[in-house]
């Protein structure tokens, strides 16, 4: 199947007064699975359209296999994309809306339903393939959709939020297909979303955005443990808001004194960016510093949530076997695992 | 390009002489004075000087409102019902009181006519109730859709469970939760009654529309004069209700991100 | 009417019939007002026409009255009505549903809100007031042929007149195409960017999403509203009344007449075959209309 390189170079793109898009940077490689993560308003859909020739830029260029398309049509850049809901052609079945893009590729009429036949299995709907897109559950018409944009073996699989509308048990199962179908066809495909856990979860890379620019890409890996802004580090996981004292690239948090990744700050008043699981609860009676509010059983972590003396909530995630003896209202001792810690205004 | 930035505006001139040359016509019609080219208010001064002007507007908002008070009555406490307690019925509803639709009214005056007992052809109040059934395709389908926009049985079951006898949960919860609703449907039977025309006067009763119609055969600037009169009462009063029954309907933003 | 009472028991009877069990009860109780008020109001007459319309004007059981209705004048007046009915909707339609699509695709959710208002208005603003501006307008003294005249064209040269099956269509526009707006715009308001954009993003050019997408989606409800344009024109009385002068044969006019009684007495029943007849015209457009409508809502959310 094909597999192609796609560049974003520079885009950028307004709205009126709204910026949507601050020259936008990115390079996908052939069948790789690049996320676009961040809150909506971010322009990541923005970005997707663009690429997919729906929206036109203001300035900078798309790249398919080094070639220039940003001024191809939409309608010639054989890209499938899967919108986020009700995008099916409530007039056609399951089966014509997979031929369709066959259909306007003039594929025989035999051919492009055996085609559409074939994807239909694939998503697990071939015994669907007769019935119109209101006969369908919602998990079902994305299903459809999906083999409808893949029926036509595009360059890049575009998806726009393809699994917002749908219940979390569905959600969470047509999210490993897709990336199931992704890594067997080896489509080079471009998915965007406001949910964290849904981008880190099948993509190779993710690409954080906030206010038409792209914060940070890397790897999910990278993005929780070394996250390159202090927008990352709190929009991917959880982080805990330590009051802490900055001195010279040094940080005093918690009677520790640890170094800091971003030094760009002025000394005085800073705030430490700690995730949970990188706190630990002890009993240590010498030097307590905090007191456990409540302890939440998960399993085989616990979380714990304490309340320091100038009323800092911090939160803890631990072994459920190495936290079994805190109980509520105990004076107890909060130390960062660390050596080194993110920092942030007041 | 050039052609779409024209369309909406060439569009919206089209229809504005459509809609202005009549009633501007009327307008400058009513005016007149006789001869063709001057212009008074005697037409107007005509209309206030007949006592069978104010006579017929009361007989027509007597009838109208009797037409109110029937709706209040009887389809406002059915809808309810359907929506709390008789869901399968709703479907059953919708489709009998939609069947005046079908008819036309001709017919259904013959009907009435020859059919209702003497007594009640007798009393102009037979209108009202003959006016209802007019109204009803529009009224149910307005109340039907208000209160299927709010979850009516949980909100009632909730004030119930709060401890509401049914009178505090009809007084407190379901009728402000439908007045919209309601207002809207009554606002459309007085509409529709007001103006009503071809089933009074196959009844031979007289209302304000007849009587515009009989005076056209002895003065027709006069008769002009009334028909721009009630065209833009009904105007005013109908945009009123377009606006209302639009503003209780939920915007639902459109666009992604 | 020997036989009303027990129509009326069979009418009312009918929608119940069968679901009468203990449980029911309860819940069918109050709804009863509105089955009774219908059943008298409305079924009732209807079933009293439907009998009598086979009966002779002495009460016996004859089909007379319905032979009546197949032959002149009433077989031209149903030619003449549904002419009209055809007509106008085809001059209605068309315009209504351009105009709908320009207020629907280019339109703000301001303007889309105004011209929905004021559409609602003028196509209940049918009746006599409506033919009575149209003679300001368009009469012989009418102001618009007086501009028109002073322009240099005279329309009362020719053969024109407003009291005539052309000038009748020419009014029942000024209710039928906003009485199209109405009905049709949900449908054009329910075409989703979403398909536009799929359309084109699977390859389609725009006709292309039109032909296999845009029109197959709007043509029932096309349908559907040109059906109810038909009835609505079909049916119309008011304005009919006051814009001919006797001198065009509509079956409305007709039973107008005769329940007036301007025609000879032994014809009583005649009417009520008419009203038969157009209740069947009637229903042949207005049940499809219905259907198509309901069905046609499925995708319009």
């Amino acid at each position: 199947m094909s597999s192609a390189t796609l560049e974003i170079n520079g885009i950028s793109r307004r709205f009126g007064d709204v910026v949507a898009l601050n020259k936008l940077e990115i390079k996908i490689e052939p069948g790789e699975l690049v996320a676009l993560l961040g809150p909506s308003g971010c322009g990541k859909t923005t970005a997707l359209r663009i690429v997919a020739g729906l929206e036109s830029t203001d300035s900078g260029s798309v790249l398919l296999r080094g070639a220039d398309i940003t001024k191809v049509s939409a309608n010639h850049r054989n890209m499938g994309m899967v919108f986020q809901a009700y995008s099916l052609f409530p007039n056609l079945n399951a089966q014509e809306n997979v031929a369709f893009g066959l259909q306007m590729r003039k594929v025989a009429k035999g051919n492009r339903l055996a085609k559409a036949g074939e994807l239909l299995e694939l998503v697990g709907l071939n015994t669907q393939s007769k019935r119109f897109p209101h006969q369908l559950s919602g998990g079902q018409q994305q299903r459809v959709a999906l083999a409808r944009a893949l029926a036509v073996e595009p360059d890049v699989l575009l998806l726009d939020e393809p699994l917002s509308a749908l219940d979390a048990q569905v959600r969470a199962n047509l999210r490993e297909e897709i990336r199931r179908l992704q890594l067997s066809l080896g489509t080079t495909t471009l998915f965007v979303t406001h949910d964290q856990e849904e981008a880190m979860s099948i993509s190779d890379r993710v690409g954080v955005m906030n206010h038409g620019r792209l914060e940070q890409i890397a790897s999910p890996d990278t993005l929780y443990n070394k996250p390159a802004t202090t927008f990352v580090a709190s929009f991917v996981g959880l982080m805990n808001r330590l009051p802490g004292i900055l001195t010279n690239g040094k940080v005093e948090v918690l009677g520790q004194n640890l170094s800091t990744l971003s030094s760009d700050l002025a000394n005085g008043q800073v705030k430490a960016l700690v995730r949970p699981e990188r706190i630990n609860v002890t009993q240590d009676q010498s030097t307590p510093n905090a007191r456990v509010i409540t302890r939440s059983f998960l399993g085989a972590s616990s979380r714990i949530i304490c309340e320091m003396h100038d009323g800092t909530i911090v939160q803890s995630l631990m072994t459920s076997h190495g936290s079994g003896m805190l109980n509520p209202g105990e004076t107890v001792k909060l130390e960062i695992a660390d050596l080194e810690v993110l920092i942030a205004h007041e | 390009m050039k052609i779409r930035g024209i369309l909406l505006p060439s569009t919206l001139l089209a229809a504005i002489i459509f809609i202005t040359l009549p009633f501007g016509s009327a307008t400058e019609f009513s005016f007149r004075d006789g001869g063709k080219t001057k212009h008074s208010l005697a037409a107007y001064r005509w209309i206030l000087a007949q006592e069978d002007f104010l006579h017929y507007l009361g007989v027509s908002l007597r009838l109208a409102l009797g037409a109110v008070f029937i709706t209040l009555l009887i389809m406002v406490p059915t809808v309810a019902w359907l929506h709390l307690r008789a869901q399968k019925y709703r479907p059953l509803m919708e489709f009998l009181t939609l069947l005046p639709l079908v008819v036309p009214v001709v017919a259904l005056s013959i009907g009435a006519q020859s059919a209702l007992p003497e007594a009640l052809q007798s009393n102009e109040y037979e209108l009202s109730f003959m006016y209802v059934i007019l109204a009803m395709p529009y009224t149910y389908r307005a109340l039907d859709i208000g209160m299927s926009a709010i979850p009516l049985k949980t909100i009632t079951e909730a004030a119930r469970g709060l401890g509401a006898s049914w009178i505090k949960a009809i007084t407190f919860v379901i009728a402000p939760v439908i007045r919209n609703a309601v207002v809207a449907s009554l606002f459309l039977t007085l509409a529709l009654s007001l103006g009503e025309f071809t089933l009074t006067s196959l009844l031979h009763w007289d209302t304000f529309p007849t009587w515009v119609t009989s005076v056209s055969q002895q003065n027709i600037i006069g008769a002009i004069a009334l028909s721009v009169f009630s065209l833009a009462a009904a105007f005013l009063f109908l945009f009123a209700i377009g606006l209302l029954t639009m503003r209780s309907k939920s915007d639902l933003p459109e666009g992604q991100e | 009417m020997t036989s009303t009472t027990q129509d009326r028991v069979v009418i009312k009877g009918a929608p119940l019939r069968g679901t009468l069990d203990r449980q029911n009860l309860g819940v069918l109780v109050p709804l009863l007002p509105i089955v009774l008020f219908l059943g008298f109001f409305f079924f009732f007459p209807m079933a009293v026409v439907f009998v009598d319309s086979f009966k002779s004007n002495e009460g016996n059981w004859s089909m007379i009255n319905i032979v009546t209705i197949f032959h002149d004048p009433y077989r031209m007046a149903f030619i003449n009505s549904i002419k009209l009915g055809l007509v106008s909707a085809i001059t209605a339609s068309i315009p209504g549903a351009l105009f709908a699509y320009v207020i629907e695709t280019k339109g703000s959710q301001s303007l889309r809100r105004i011209v929905s208002s004021l559409s609602g208005v003028l196509a209940n603003t049918g009746g006599v007031p409506l033919a009575f501006m149209f003679v300001a307008a368009f009469g012989a003294e009418g102001s618009a042929v007086m501009i028109l005249k002073k322009l240099g064209w005279d329309l009362y040269a020719g053969n024109f007149s407003l009291f005539s099956f052309t000038g009748i269509v020419v009014v029942y526009l000024y209710f039928q195409i906003p009485l199209m707006i109405i009905v049709f715009s949900p449908a054009i308001h329910g075409i989703r960017k979403e398909w536009r954009d799929a359309s084109q993003n699977l390859g389609a050019t725009p006709l292309q999403f039109w032909r296999f997408i845009g029109l197959p989606l709007l043509l029932p409800s096309f349908a559907a509203s040109f059906l109810l344009l038909f009835a609505s024109a079909f049916a119309a009385y008011a304005t009919a009344r006051a814009m001919t002068v006797g001198n065009i044969a509509l079956v409305p006019l007709q039973i107008g007449n005769l329940v007036d009684g301007n025609v000879s007495i032994n014809q009583a029943n005649a009417g009520k075959a008419l009203a038969v007849g157009m209740v069947v015209i009637s229903a042949i457009a207005m049940i499809p209309y219905l259907i198509i409508q309901r069905r046609a809502r499925r995708w319009q959310t």
